[in-house]
């Protein structure tokens, strides 16, 4: 009995490997890419799903994320939240939509066109605004595009989960590093914790 | 590279992955530098702006989907990237009078045009030869002084009136413009060129109706619909608006279904939809019409009277059509005498009912007479402006609203470049593509390669763009303000405006605030610049153009001239709150003194050297052509055929064994004045004497989706025209077709097995 | 820090709802404009005129053209084919990861993170309505800029279908949820019923007796496609009536 099922399991798998790997090898499985020579006035370049060297095609596989980026400007959160400011007042729109705002040079100018102007840090975000550049920061939170997951912000908010549940707790940090996996596991607990919906179609679609 | 590939890869024993042409970029986006944002929008969260549809002349308004995103663009000459507001999905307006809502498939992929990677990015000068399509990037500043001073030395030698401008039919404020630039330049008015022009059609109306208009048809509360050769549901007129229309009719009156009729030689995606679909032969539809009159005044089904000024156009209307009997005209139409009967007492039992005609029937010699048969018998059922028959729109009182084309496309576009006796010394090309669109025949290219200066505001090389010294690119519809007077669809008065919808991607500038650029700097070499183009931009001129509507009942009550202006521009526009009918035209002598005689068309070529009657007809995805280079309408089935990338000729099958043609066997098709080949597809709803060609394919020049894909039938038609519009009867002419290879290039949606080998039909 | 005034109040729940759709041939004119529609708002991609060639075409719904009869007395019917959302789904029975499954609104789902491309679903598929990504999908700069943000860009080997425009029932939820209120039929509708300009579309709750979906459902034109194969398909097709029917819905 346990056999059977076992060699079922594996012919289920071989079958399954099989049918990728055949099509790729049958060929057809060649890139749609058409190579043409467009003049220089027009656009050329292909934007296409999935777009990654080796490595990254490695690490999106395993789902390994990176836990902390390198960010133009050392951003001292704690200082921030030491100060009583909200979350939501740079982050804006995180209680509406999907994606919470990251502040452009503009936002942080409105309070450090007087504050704190001397420090090195200042210094290197009023250049960028005085050339009439963004500050170039770097997502920290971010899922793979083969998650396939369609997060919302908005409904967590409501629901009264914290902003640390998942990003940590934001008085104790400079630049905001990866705190929480944020792994499907991760996401199927609090749901079930909370009752809510587990369907596949909540998040991925 | 993606985890599904590094499975592939790694389970193969690994392999050494190269970095895709995307990955470069990605790396390019990382040293680019961010501007900072124009505008602020919140990430992820779906903002809706009004706009308006320009991809046909319908003029439906659109609702935009607007989000934020990240688009490479170019600031200040420096390329970078910058968070901006990017259109996501079009959708229609629902407020809107012409479209509620609802939009066509044209319309959608109007995001195509906008995101087109062949979109001119910038201002180009030619340094090659004509046609090789060699530029070079110059400025704004260096652009538009350049056209200016051409213009300005042209003008000077005394050779205004030599310059000519050349686009399609106008229905906006860029229309009073343009005219009112030529004229304070000193030039003629502009030429409007548009290959299916309805001009035909216009002219009739005037002449049995006094409007120099498309007629609105009310379908949604017709009882019957007889339609000859109109392919209203797919092409042809507003077609959303009819559509609607046609839904209500079918299933939105409980217990009550309007029945529709066809009548045409070749089945059209509209003439699909009948109930009951008339084969009758291509230019006798018109004797058809009459026909059905001569029934109903015979069995005093209906009253001669009832047609009015419409039946007296009509030869023998007051002697009772004796001529036109059913069975004198059956062998003329292919219409058995018994069926014209039934036909037209159904016709007369089930009134509301209304006849459409557009098409064939008006593409031949005899297209005049045939329009004018079907108003009269339009009129002789009452359905003239009266509920489920025809309208037509009134026009909003703007300050200035853009003329009415009363010239048909072939015959202006002939007096007044081809054949114009003075030499034409600059030309300015605005959304007009006549070297695609024309006969050979013609030498439009021929004639615009002797120009000396040609200047396009094109968005794309095409054909005629390629021979432009100077291009000086429009903003896409979404980039810039727009405003439309729909001719038709509506039955009250519009006038749509929106603001634009998102900021340019390239580095563009909108035609209108182009020339007022250049009207300024010509300054004093231009009449009375400042009375005829006191704006400084488009914007103003189309507050002062909407100001007066303030003070009519419409669709927006407000009293101060910002808040109106304001108002307007959130709803799309302004719609008046009455529906009274448009003025008449005086009737005039040459009115009252016009009787059409209605009889058979003259077809161009010999019946047996050429046994087919040739029918170019506008295709579902392309139109007339110029959406060929949006990759959606390409790969969207053709719903007859189900062709995606593809031209073909449709053959009647029986014919097709006659000649051993077999689906997708390549087949030339010869007229008198050239030949092309294309796929054969053997289609059903086409007569056995007709062959039929969609319009749109067989583009040199149009981008990377359009060029050099398939057969263009506008090439092979004959010059004929219908003599008094002088428009081009481009049903007039005969071919014939043979078998010269197997395999064509037909890729069909439809029918084949997928992924089965053996029904490949490629190459 | 997140507002928490809401932990205490009782939890608000919408309504299960059961989806469906009605597609009335009498209304549809072939004009594809829900083709179109769809092809923006799921970013679908556009697979060119080679791979075409081969049958690779996708689109999630397409008109089908039946002809009847010959020249002259011939006959067309148009029907818009898209994913029969059945509740008794033969591609849900042969995904050996479960891949496509039927989830508690009645959706069938389709979840691009397992599906490996064994293609079984779509030879299962009566209606041919799976689409197997066969290429790796790419968009010629910029066209990928009008890529909706909403929906998941699927890559090569996977297989996909139409979704009753989910994330559009997705926003109209959390929306609703966020108002504390159930929705309202005809809120929002799938890209391709928004766009339909005879209205032949009509999406909805199968389960509201009131909704518009369910009472054309009842019809006495209505019918659905391949009924015999016993897979309870969720579109119900309203045939084409007659000339002065006596009974419309």
């Amino acid at each position: 009995m346990k056999h059977g099922v076992s060699a079922f399991l594996v012919a289920i798998a071989v079958g399954g490997v099989a049918s990728i790997l055949l099509p790729f090898l049958v060929s057809g499985y060649v890139d749609g890419n058409r190579q043409s020579a467009s003049p220089s006035y027009v656009t050329s370049g292909k934007c296409s799903a999935s777009q990654m060297s080796f490595l990254a095609g490695a690490k999106e596989y395993f789902g390994i994320y990176p836990a902390s980026v390198r960010q133009p400007i050392a951003f001292p959160h704690k200082i921030h939240v030491k100060n009583g400011m909200p979350c939501e007042t740079c982050h804006a729109g995180v209680d509406e939509g999907q994606q919470a705002a990251i502040p452009g040079a503009a936002v942080c100018m409105t309070c450090h066109q007087v504050i704190a102007t001397n420090k090195p840090e200042i210094k290197k975000l009023a250049s960028y605004y005085r050339k009439g550049e963004e500050v170039p920061w770097r997502r920290v939170y971010w899922f793979y595009p083969s998650a396939h997951v369609d997060f919302w912000h908005g409904p967590h908010i409501r629901a009264g989960v914290e902003c640390q549940s998942c990003h940590g707790d934001m008085r104790k940090e400079t630049v905001a590093v990866r705190k929480a996996g944020l792994n499907m596991g991760f996401c199927v607990n609090c749901h079930r914790s909370r009752h809510v919906s587990t369907d596949c179609t909540t998040c991925h679609y | 590279m993606d985890r599904r590939t590094f499975l592939k890869l790694s389970s193969l024993g690994g392999a050494t992955a190269a970095l895709s042409a995307c990955d470069k970029s990605g790396k390019l986006r990382g040293q680019m530098i961010r501007f900072i944002p124009e505008e602020r929008l919140v990430p992820g969260v779906a903002i809706w702006k009004t706009s308006l549809c320009r991809q046909c002349c319908s003029g439906c308004g659109l609702e935009v989907r607007v989000m934020e995103g990240e688009a490479v663009v170019t600031r200040h000459g420096q390329r970078g990237l910058m968070q901006m507001g990017l259109a996501k999905k079009l959708e229609g307006n629902p407020e809107h009078p012409v479209n509620r809502g609802k939009l066509c498939a044209r319309g959608h992929a109007g995001l195509q045009v906008t995101y087109n990677p062949d979109r001119i990015r910038f201002p180009l000068r030619r340094t090659g030869p004509r046609g090789s399509g060699q530029y070079r990037q110059v400025g704004w500043d260096e652009a538009v002084t350049e056209l200016s001073t051409r213009l300005g030395s042209i003008s000077s030698q005394g050779k205004a009136g030599s310059v000519a401008f050349l686009t399609r039919a106008l229905r906006d404020q860029r229309g009073v413009l343009v005219q009112r630039f030529l004229a304070a330049y000193g030039a003629p008015p502009a030429v409007r060129f548009e290959f299916f022009d309805d001009a035909v059609l216009r002219r009739a109306n005037y002449l049995s109706f006094g409007r120099y208009q498309l007629p609105t048809f009310d379908l949604a509360r017709a009882n019957y619909v007889i339609s000859f050769g109109a392919d209203f549901l797919s092409t042809w007129n507003s077609v959303v608006a009819q559509n609607r229309g046609y839904g209500a009719m079918r299933q939105g009156r409980p217990g009550l279904r309007g029945k529709f009729v066809q009548v045409e030689a070749r089945m059209s995606p509209t003439g699909a939809n009948a109930d009951e679909w008339v084969y009758a032969k291509p230019g006798s539809e018109g004797l058809l019409a009459v026909s059905l009159a001569q029934v109903m005044l015979s069995e005093r089904l209906r009253p001669a009277e009832a047609a009015r000024e419409a039946g007296a156009r009509i030869e023998g209307w007051t002697q009772g059509l004796s001529d036109y009997s059913p069975e004198k005209v059956q062998d003329q139409t292919g219409v058995a005498a018994a069926r014209i009967r039934r036909l037209a007492r159904e016709l007369a039992a089930h009134r509301p009912a209304v006849a459409i005609v557009a098409g064939v029937p008006l593409a031949q010699t005899n297209g005049l007479a045939n329009a004018l048969a079907v108003n009269a018998l339009n009129a002789l059922l009452d359905a003239v402006e009266n509920p489920g028959g025809i309208f037509f729109t009134p026009r909003p009182p703007l300050a200035y609203l853009p003329s009415v084309e009363e010239s048909s496309s072939a015959k202006s576009l002939a007096e007044r470049i081809l054949n114009n006796p003075v030499p034409i010394e600059a030309l300015l090309v605005y959304e007009a593509n006549p070297v695609f669109a024309s006969p050979a025949t013609w030498h439009v290219r021929e004639t615009l390669e002797k120009i000396p200066f040609i200047a396009s505001f094109g968005s794309f090389i095409d054909e005629t763009s390629i021979l432009a010294d100077l291009i000086l690119p429009d903003h896409s519809h979404l980039e810039s303000w727009v405003d439309h007077v729909p001719e038709s669809g509506s039955t009250t008065a519009v006038a749509s405006v929106a603001a634009p919808a998102m900021l340019p991607l390239h580095h563009t500038r909108a035609m209108p605030d182009v020339l007022l650029d250049v009207a300024h700097r010509l300054g004093p070499k231009l009449d009375p610049v400042e009375s005829a183009l006191p704006w400084k931009s488009y914007q103003e001129m189309l507050q002062s153009a909407f100001e007066p509507l303030r003070n009519h009942a419409g669709s927006v009550k407000a009293q101060k001239a910002d808040d109106f202006w304001s108002q307007v521009q959130q709803n799309g526009g302004w719609w008046s709150e009455q529906s009274d009918p448009p003025p008449k035209a005086p009737a005039t002598a040459e009115r009252s003194a016009t009787v059409v005689k209605v009889a058979q068309p003259e077809l161009d070529g010999d019946a047996r050297d050429y046994p087919f009657n040739f029918l170019p007809y506008a295709s579902q995805q392309f139109g007339d052509g110029s959406h060929a280079n949006l990759p959606w309408m390409q790969e969207m089935p053709d719903v007859i055929s189900t062709a995606m990338w593809s031209t073909w000729v449709e053959i009647n099958p029986r014919t097709a064994e006659r000649l051993s043609i077999r689906q997708g066997d390549l087949v030339e098709v010869r007229s008198q004045h050239g030949t092309l080949q294309a796929p054969a597809l053997l289609a059903p709803g086409i007569a056995p004497d007709v062959v039929a060609m969609p319009v749109g394919q067989g583009h040199e020049q149009y981008g990377r989706y359009a060029s050099g894909r398939g057969a263009n039938p506008i090439k092979i038609l004959c010059a004929r025209v219908e003599p008094e519009t002088g428009a081009l009867a481009w049903a007039a002419t005969r071919v014939n077709i043979r078998r010269v290879g197997t395999r064509g290039k037909l890729v069909l949606f439809g029918g084949a097995l997928r992924e089965s080998p053996r029904n490949y039909r490629y190459r | 820090m997140a507002p928490a005034k809401e932990q205490n109040q009782k939890a608000f729940r919408l309504k299960r709802r059961n989806w469906g759709m009605a597609v009335d041939e009498d209304r549809c004119t072939g004009c594809e404009a829900c083709v179109v529609a769809c092809h923006a708002e799921n970013n679908i991609a556009t697979v060119g005129e080679e791979q075409a060639a081969r049958g690779r075409a996708m689109h999630w719904i397409r008109i089908e053209r039946y002809y009847e009869g010959t020249f002259p007395d011939i006959k067309v019917k148009y029907q818009p084919v898209l994913c029969q959302q059945c509740d008794n789904a033969p591609c849900e029975a042969v995904c050996p990861t479960y891949a496509s499954y039927h989830n508690a609104e009645g959706l069938n789902a389709q979840i691009y993170n397992r599906c490996i491309g064994t293609r079984y679903c779509a030879n299962a598929c009566p209606y041919e309505d799976r689409y197997f990504n066969f290429v790796n999908p790419a968009w010629d700069e910029p066209l990928n800029l009008q890529l909706n943000p909403d929906v998941s860009v699927r890559s090569v080997g996977i297989m996909e279908k139409c979704t009753f425009c989910i994330q559009r029932i997705r926003a109209a939820e959390i929306n609703a949820e966020k108002e504390k209120r159930q929705l309202k039929d005809g809120e929002f509708n799938p890209a391709c019923v928004q766009s339909c300009p005879t209205e032949a579309l009509v999406f909805g709750d199968l389960d509201d007796p009131e909704s518009r979906v369910s009472r054309l459902a009842k019809s006495n034109r209505a019918a659905k496609l391949l009924p015999d194969l016993g897979t309870k398909p969720k579109v119900t097709y309203l045939r084409r009536g007659s000339w002065y029917d006596e009974q419309n819905t």
